[in-house]
């Protein structure tokens, strides 16, 4: 028996295809998008954001959401920072952020799954709680002079690709792999669709929930070690608006009606994420102000949800006039 | 029997609330001698008027259910308390009537997340997100990061002016719209709906309600609420700041859940709420008083809010169990 494993939705094909169209009209009217260090830029920028994205994917497809990614990847790196300057061990400092990431991770997870706390509620008071504590370990100063020897991960080319999407397919394959083709993955599936039908099922939907959002810290860590690398500097702003690129990422790569669940839509949240960072760099580029760029990525969610209600009524209503024809 | 009779106390919202306040008060007179008197605590209530404003919009917003929640409501503040900026100060409109359009341009505001949540279904929390990083980043845009000041000097009668010793804001701003709500809420019609709605919309739809109506028209209210505070703000600050309203999300929804209201809709009471602004009131300012950062606010607001919701979980687990072996216990004596 040939075994059960969902392929991408037509939907996420239609959000690789609005990058090519808003690449090209931004290419349109500014010919610099296309050259060679503007893209590789965009893409070892996005590198953070894609990487929790596919946690947050995880936790959309739960039916819950994590506000406080932002403020854990930058504890995490906080911690990683503070490891660099005790040891230059590559996998001491990654560990750290992970482990770091993976702790504040599940101390959500503990608030929404045994205190049943709403998910939103509980991650909004997290984030608040991390930032002062961010706020608490820099002091208002920054942390600075950060280079850690795997930094080559992210300025690194090879034949004029940057090294990091590489790290960041290899990442998306591997969580390809363990949403559609594991009983992990599908466990989660089950629970975003009805936690008390998958229950009924034998699956433990608490353990299934505290393991995703223990995955989206330890990944939002993975990101903090990469923020370092990159900007080698923590500062108090770390961070701060991760959680909203994520959910728009999420909600533009296809994830539709939000907080239903259900589906996994890795391949539309990597093009959701480029997406957004394509349509960052182009406000940049095209010298629209950037105190407009959140106005931009706020109607962007709306617009894509709106489109995915409307396509989702469609389809119903035909789903309808079909049976009716049957009877 | 000694444990459940505390335990029925504390599960009398009211009750623990204001053993809660007494609580606050205490620790915070040690922090601050000279903290608690009446013309100091009646002095404080001024920085109350404006959490209990927007409180009682979110209040609102999440007793009527269906997920329910306004992340945007200090966004909304911000962005109506800057139009009132621009036309009170740039084009020297008379205060009262500016007043008048900022309130109208703030039920407008909450009309759109009524329309996206009500009407086109979309998840609220994510919806009132988007609306509010697009109301900040336009608020940001519009002034350019830079705070519009110079409001006529008559003008901070409102926000900075006392009547007995209450300030104004409260006394004429925030009791009288206090005192409708509750009204409304409790004893018409419309209140009743609002309930119905939160605890079953099913039912309220057989009942012949609409509930698409309701929730519209609570996200309007709460729009209203956010620019009725924006201009309490303004007055109160004498400058318009496109970063006035944030945190309000944080403070507001703190407010309502450990005042009582259910996140899931259908329960809770305005009267909890009151205390609730109360004691967060105070404990912010004593933060203020023991002169640290306001990040350190919005930590401790984290804190009570984990600490408020899981406490009514497992007040509600027991008074459920109570409630099951009081049952039990009947049809035993049958």
């Amino acid at each position: 028996m040939k075994k059960y494993a969902p392929k991408p939705r037509a939907r996420e094909y239609v959000t690789l295809l609005l990058i090519l169209i808003e690449v090209a009209i931004m290419g349109s009217i500014n010919k610099n998008i296309f050259s060679n260090i503007n893209i590789s830029q965009v893409i070892s920028n996005a590198a953070e954001l894609s990487i929790v994205c596919i946690g947050m994917n995880i936790v959309i497809m739960l039916g819950g959401i994590d506000l406080s990614v932002g403020a854990i990847m930058g504890l995490s790196a906080l911690a990683a920072g503070h490891m660099l300057q005790i040891s230059g061990n590559s996998f001491l400092v990654i560990g750290i952020a992970v482990a770091v990431g993976a702790l504040l991770g599940s101390i959500n997870g503990f608030l929404i799954v045994k205190l049943k706390i709403p998910d939103m509620v509980a991650t909004l008071a997290t984030m608040n709680i991390y930032r002062a504590a961010i706020f608490g370990l820099l002091g208002g100063q920054w942390l600075t002079g950060l280079i850690p020897k795997y930094g080559r991960i992210t300025t690194g080319k090879v034949f004029g690709v940057p090294v990091i999407i590489f790290l960041v397919i290899l990442f998306y394959i591997c969580f390809y792999w363990v949403t559609n083709y594991t009983s992990f993955g599908r466990k989660i599936a089950a629970v975003g669709t009805s936690s008390k039908s998958a229950a009924l099922c034998g699956i433990n939907p608490d353990f299934i929930k505290m393991c995703s959002y223990l995955l989206i810290g330890a990944l939002a860590g993975v990101s903090g070690s990469l923020y370092i690398a990159r900007m080698g500097a923590v500062e108090m702003q770390v961070g701060v608006r991760l959680h909203t690129d994520c959910i728009a990422a999420v909600v533009v790569g296809g994830m539709g009606m939000g907080g239903v669940g259900g589906k996994s839509t890795l391949l539309g949240t990597l093009a959701g994420v480029f997406f957004i960072s394509f349509l960052r760099n182009g406000i940049v580029i095209l010298g629209i102000p950037s105190l407009l760029e959140y106005f931009v990525t706020g109607l962007l969610i709306i617009l894509s949800l709106c489109a995915d209600v409307i396509v989702f009524k469609q389809k119903a209503h035909i789903n309808k006039k079909k049976a009716a024809a049957i009877r | 029997m000694k444990k459940d009779g505390i335990i029925k106390l504390l599960t009398n919202r009211t009750v623990l609330l204001l053993l809660l306040l007494a609580a606050s008060l205490i620790v915070i007179n040690f922090l601050a001698p000279g903290f608690v008197s009446v013309t100091n605590l009646l002095g404080v209530t001024q920085f109350g008027a404006v959490i209990l404003l927007l409180g009682i919009g979110q209040s609102i917003v999440m007793v009527s259910g269906g997920g329910g929640i306004d992340l945007s409501i200090g966004t909304i503040a911000s962005l109506s308390g800057i139009l009132f900026g621009i036309l009170c100060v740039q084009t020297g409109m008379n205060p009262l009537f500016a007043a008048m359009l900022v309130i109208a341009f703030g039920m407008l505001l909450g009309f759109f997340n009524g329309f996206l949540v009500s009407v086109l279904n979309l998840p609220a929390f994510i919806a009132t997100l988007s609306t509010s990083y697009m109301y900040s980043s336009l608020s940001l845009y519009i002034t350019g990061g830079v705070p519009i000041s110079g409001f006529e000097k008559s003008f901070a009668w409102l926000g900075q002016k006392t009547t007995f010793l209450i300030p104004n804001q409260v006394l004429f701003v925030a009791a009288p719209i206090l005192i409708i709500t509750l009204y409304a809420v409790n004893h018409t019609k419309y209140g009743r709906h609002i309930y119905l709605t939160g605890s079953n919309a099913n039912a309220a739809i057989f009942a012949g309600i609409d509930v698409k109506k309701i929730r519209c028209i609570n996200y309007i209210l709460d729009g209203f609420l956010a620019s009725v505070a924006s201009i309490v703000m303004c007055s109160w600050l004498m400058t318009a700041r496109a970063d006035a309203g944030s945190g309000y999300d944080l403070q507001t929804i703190a407010v309502a859940v450990l005042g009582g209201i259910d996140i899931n809709g259908g329960a809770g009471k305005l009267s909890g709420v009151i205390i609730a602004v109360l004691i967060t009131t105070i404990i912010s300012t004593g933060i203020q008083y023991a002169n640290l950062n306001g990040i350190w606010q919005l930590a401790v607001l984290g804190i009570i809010l984990i600490l408020s919701v899981s406490m009514n979980q497992v007040l509600i687990y027991h008074s459920k169990k109570v409630s099951k072996q009081k049952q039990k216990e009947i049809i035993n004596n049958i």
